[in-house]
């Protein structure tokens, strides 16, 4: 997993969104077992205090779950929270999006606006709905 | 995890009460007072100077405080100095090994020191770092020094490592190794980590807690996520040229050029803004997020600007 350590987006945020992405991606099916802390740790080279705390948020979301001794597994509905997740964290984008556009001394109308020409944008392109 | 029990309350891994060192009249460290819980990967950073290579041999117990105590692991540093030698890996800043030995020779001198030598971590650990026994000392590269250095450390299977800047000097490649065979022995053992550095990429991978250290005296202790998330640069155009003044957060430097104030602040909160654009002679504030390096280096300048 890619960790960028300069972003200001905590890493264990980095991380929980990682596996969010591959959860809703089905790169991990619903019982299949995730990466052990360890195996998280060394793969992001980061301190496996960091990774539990990702794994707590996640578990927390109901998108993992721990069997005792054997690891931390993709619950059934894994897929479906993923989903719920993924834009949890497009919320989170977009708030700071509004605050950016707000200290940039934007205002309300000229926010939606530049929003609405986002998407049209997407639209056009055929990527978004 | 490792933990420290004294009856039912745990005690922290690292606590230093009111410690000073002074060689002549030269203050080192100045009335330094530190808890690190265990099982916590804490990074001590600061400018050259700051007395960082200081704190950590004062708590390896090969220097002694001026004033003040120092318990490892539970006990005194200065009165049970040989059983924390037992408990904690050490990595100094300058490896002590003789030029002419071998890795064998080293690994085998530094065994019989060690009641808990544990010869297949030891031998391991060498593997893994692709370190040939038979390869002399004096042949060695500083990136294979290190590692060396960190098996050394480690092969007694302590409870603690204390590391003094240990990636100093190394290439990336040799970097992310380094932090590769620590990141493994924390996984495994739990272990309660300090470490002084300048790389500051690399502590807000591998620490949960950092402590910022200045002439002496310790300005920060933070959770590394918190206060990156807490802390904030905000420009502001101001109608006066004079600083505000009731500002409620935590500045830790600010700067006026004509009618911009800059200002770096940490437990930075929505709060903090209100009370900010609410100050008359505030015209427009704009706030943005900045890294580690960016307010290590603030901190620097503030230290500077009130001295």
């Amino acid at each position: 997993m890619q960790i960028d350590p300069r972003s200001h987006i905590p890493i264990y945020q980095q991380i929980a969104d990682g596996m969010r992405e591959a959860v809703a991606a089905r790169v991990y099916l619903p019982g299949e077992a995730i990466p052990s802390l360890k195996a998280m740790a060394l793969d992001a080279q980061v301190n496996p205090n960091t990774v539990q705390k990702a794994y707590d948020a996640l578990s927390r979301e109901g998108l993992i779950y721990a069997r005792r001794g054997k690891g931390m597994f993709v619950a059934e509905q894994g897929n479906a929270s993923a989903k719920t997740s993924a834009r949890r964290s497009v919320q989170r984008i977009l708030r700071e999006a509004v605050r950016a556009a707000k200290a940039a001394g934007m205002t309300a109308g000229e926010i939606r606006q530049l929003f609405g020409a986002s998407l049209d944008d997407l639209a056009h392109k055929g990527n978004g709905a | 995890m490792s933990t420290v029990q004294t009856g039912t309350r745990t005690e922290p891994a690292i606590a230093l009460s009111g410690v000073t060192k002074q060689f002549g009249t030269t203050v080192a460290v100045d009335g330094l007072s530190l808890s690190v819980k265990p099982g916590t990967t804490f990074g001590l950073i600061g400018p050259n100077g700051a007395g960082k290579s200081t704190t950590i041999k004062m708590m390896m117990g090969i220097l002694l405080p001026t004033t003040g105590t120092i318990r490892i692991l539970g006990r005194d540093v200065a009165t049970e100095a040989e059983e924390t030698k037992q408990r904690v890996g050490y990595v100094p800043e300058l490896h002590f090994m003789d030029r002419w030995m071998r890795v064998q020779e080293v690994t085998g001198y530094c065994r019989a020191m060690y009641a808990r030598w544990n010869d297949d971590v030891c031998r391991e650990m060498l593997e893994r770092f692709e370190l040939e026994p038979t390869a002399k000392v004096a042949q060695m590269s500083k990136g294979m020094l290190v590692k060396l250095s960190l098996v050394l450390a480690v092969s007694h299977e302590p409870e603690m490592l204390l590391m003094d800047e240990p990636m100093a000097g190394l290439d990336p490649v040799g970097r992310e190794e380094f932090l590769d065979g620590v990141l493994r022995t924390v996984c495994d053992r739990g272990q309660t980590v300090l470490l002084s550095t300048h790389a500051l990429d690399d502590i807000q991978r591998i620490a949960d807690e950092i402590g910022f250290l200045y002439d002496g005296r310790l300005l920060l202790q933070r959770n590394v996520e918190e206060l990156l998330s807490s802390t904030r640069r905000i420009r502001a155009t101001i109608t006066q040229e004079s600083v505000p003044q009731q500002v409620a957060a935590n500045v830790v430097w600010q700067q006026v050029e004509g009618r911009n104030w800059t200002a770096t602040v940490v437990d930075f909160t929505a709060e903090t803004l209100q009370q900010l654009e609410a100050l008359p002679g505030v015209e427009h504030a704009e706030v943005i997020q900045i890294g580690l390096e960016d307010l290590f280096k603030d901190l620097v300048k503030g230290q500077r600007s009130v001295s």
